[in-house]
């Protein structure tokens, strides 16, 4: 299954490497990852991921990390229809 | 003296800040081993009212402040210096972070002009430990210390505890600025459950024909005992407990059925697959509890109470999950009706039928026999630590425990060498407290340099050391599962063990008989100080039951296989 994240954290040190490095170590297999700037102490990361494990799951791990403030999943879509397009994420925790 | 906001600003090294602002978060004692870049740290340690100590290996620092964390509830200090010092920590952080504990560790860094440049003692312990720890810094500015000390205890001992990293680079730790101290901000609230949730799980619960719960180390972490006796009384359902979920029953209620999994106890591994609501409180489902996960309580559907929601659905999906506090959901749960008496018959049956025998046929000290008159033995208030092994399971099915925080084992991780540390954290932690390392004869060579930190602070810790001459769980597997073809498992060239303490300082004797056990068990918990009693077991005694690795958990084996010649 192909899932779609989008992920609001802090600009400190380490949060994004936290943040991939979770994914991967949960099983996710990272096939897509854009990072940008929000504001002056936020990032957004846009990521598509595919596993044989629930996209909620993850979402909830992510959610753990002190550094991320908010985390959406984009509903499940085959993979063949799959999005290119980054939404914008504005709301924080 | 109660902490407050410190308007004026004064000038101070960042090692004096860090130091201040430990003490402001409470902490009075340190475990952790000095080295180049942690020294102003340690300049500044001096006279400064904290009780630090010398561990002889930084695990057993770390090792050390993980059992001080689980005994208190508040987190453990361990500190150690960048490099070697750093990576020695890692088992422990590890440690704490599978068994939810909390504790904060400070490194010494490189300077911040050198980070980067493979220096003298230069690694990424940020990155290393990234992905076992709660959280982690690194100090770019003294003026930040305080904020992040204090949110590093916050994190390490709110929600699900955890480890928290602070590294610090020497010149941080040197260097001197102009610093507000901050007061340490209360924990924020904890998620109140959900009412509707509580409803629907009093309705599961009322009309189950055969619930049972699974009683985790949740309920301890969140110092919800009472509460749960409480539920547990209000609505009779038979208990089983994880290893960390040890103690939260008493050992002779009736609806307590023992510990699940893999080396656990009969009665409550068939409750399990019988059952038909299974509410689980605290625990997560770990694969030594469940066995083979797909045919694990294949008929019940699954009500699940934990704190942390990234463990709602991980391994078992839950039918229904409550993310909250354990206290108030138990409170606000309220099934009608009583359990079914002959569901209660049924556990009682099979309570009946799994109850450990003691009448080993061999000629030897038999271990459980021993632990269970250890534990019979013991004064009030007596904690165990166990190391990794044969010895840690029959500690878990044998040696009864009424509070949780009186079993303090490696559960997650499964580190041998955690006894001895731990229970230096756990005395120092209580002093008041019989605290007994349980250890084998290849777990204590994992950190037997701790004999010196005994010696050295007159730690008055009893070790009952169980020496098979084998890494006995190992050789048991290779016995089972692999033909009897032993690979690297012999240790008949033991130390004399009892030598080894005396040459620490440590008083000790050694028995191999019977009927020596009685005499030795009442020497080791009566002598005055730290002591060692090494105790000679048949080096092919096995932990029975034992469900094997990816069956389910009710095809137990009962004894060892009779193999055809």
């Amino acid at each position: 299954m192909n899932h779609t994240l989008y992920i609001q954290l802090s600009s400190v040190e380490g949060a994004v490497i936290r943040a991939l490095g979770l994914i991967e170590r949960r099983g996710y297999c990272l096939e897509n990852c854009t990072v940008s700037k929000a504001d002056e102490n936020g990032r957004r990361m846009e990521i598509s991921v595919t596993s044989s494990r629930p996209g909620d799951l993850l979402k909830r791990q992510l959610e753990r990390l002190h550094d991320v403030f908010h985390v959406e999943l984009k509903p499940a879509e085959p993979i063949h229809q799959q999005s290119q397009g980054i939404r914008p994420v504005t709301r924080r925790k | 003296m109660k902490p407050s906001t410190q308007l004026v600003p004064e000038l101070r090294s960042g090692s004096q800040v860090l130091i201040e602002m430990l003490k402001r978060n409470g902490v009075k004692q340190i475990f952790g081993y000095p080295g180049g870049t942690i020294m102003p740290v340690y300049d500044a340690l001096v006279g400064a009212g904290l009780k630090h100590y010398l561990c002889r290996h930084e695990q057993g620092a770390a090792l050390a402040a993980d059992a001080y964390g689980r005994v208190t509830r508040k987190a453990g200090v361990c500190m150690a210096t960048s490099g070697p010092g750093a990576t020695n920590l890692v088992t422990g952080i590890a440690n704490a972070f599978m068994d939810s504990v909390p504790m904060v560790v400070i490194t010494g860094q490189v300077p911040s002009a050198l980070q980067g440049t493979d220096a003298f003692q230069e690694v990424d312990i940020f990155g290393i430990t990234l992905p076992i720890v709660k959280h982690s810094y690194i100090v770019r500015n003294i003026a930040d210390i305080p904020r992040i000390v204090n949110e590093a205890f916050q994190l390490a001992q709110g929600g699900r505890p955890g480890p928290v990293l602070i590294d610090l680079p020497k010149d941080i730790s040197a260097g001197m600025a102009e610093v507000v101290y901050t007061a340490p901000p209360p924990q924020p609230e904890m998620p109140r459950p959900d009412s509707n949730a509580m409803q629907a799980a009093s309705e599961m619960l009322s009309r189950a024909r055969r619930p049972l719960i699974i009683a985790g180390g949740g309920i301890a972490i969140s110092d919800s005992v009472d509460v749960f006796r409480e539920f547990v009384a209000r609505t009779g359902i038979p208990v089983t407990t994880t290893l960390k979920g040890l103690g939260v029953m008493q050992a002779d209620d009736p609806c307590y059925l023992g510990m699940l999994g893999m080396h656990g106890n009969g009665a409550a591994n068939h409750a399990v697959q019988n059952c038909d609501v299974l509410m689980v409180v605290g625990a997560r489902f770990d694969d030594r509890a469940t066995g083979h996960l797909a045919q694990f309580a294949q008929s019940a559907r699954v009500i699940h109470l934990d704190i942390d929601a990234a463990e709602i659905s991980k391994l078992r999906k839950a039918d229904l999950a409550i993310v909250a506090e354990l206290a108030p959901a138990l409170e606000g749960i309220r099934p009608e009706g009583e359990t079914s008496a002959s569901w209660f018959g049924q556990c009682a049956g099979w309570k009946k039928e799994f109850a450990w025998r003691y009448d080993s046929p061999g000629e030897g000290i038999y271990a459980p026999r021993l632990l269970r008159d250890l534990s019979r033995a013991k004064p009030e208030g007596m904690t165990i630590t166990c190391d990794v092994g044969q010895h840690q399971m029959w500690v878990a099915q044998h040696c009864r425990f009424d509070n949780p925080l009186d079993h303090l084992s490696s559960g997650g991780l499964g580190t041998m060498g955690y006894g001895l540390p731990a229970a230096i954290g756990a005395k120092v932690a209580k002093p008041e407290n019989t605290v007994v390392c349980v250890s084998g004869d290849g777990s204590i060579m994992m950190n037997v340099q701790e004999l010196a930190t005994l010696n050295r602070y007159d730690i008055d810790v009893k070790i009952l050391l169980l020496d098979n001459s084998a890494l006995g769980l190992v050789r048991q597997w290779q016995e089972i599962f692999f033909d009897g073809n032993y690979s690297e498992v012999h240790l008949e060239d033991n130390p004399d063990f009892a030598g080894v303490a005396r040459a620490f300082g440590i008083q000790a004797r050694s028995i191999k008989e019977p009927e020596e056990v009685s005499e030795a068990i009442e020497w080791l918990l009566n002598t005055q100080g730290a002591a060692m009693l090494h105790v000679s077991i048949d080096s092919m005694e096995n932990v029975w039951p034992l469900v094997p690795p990816g069956k389910a958990n009710h095809r137990m084996m009962k004894s060892n296989p009779i193999k055809e010649h």
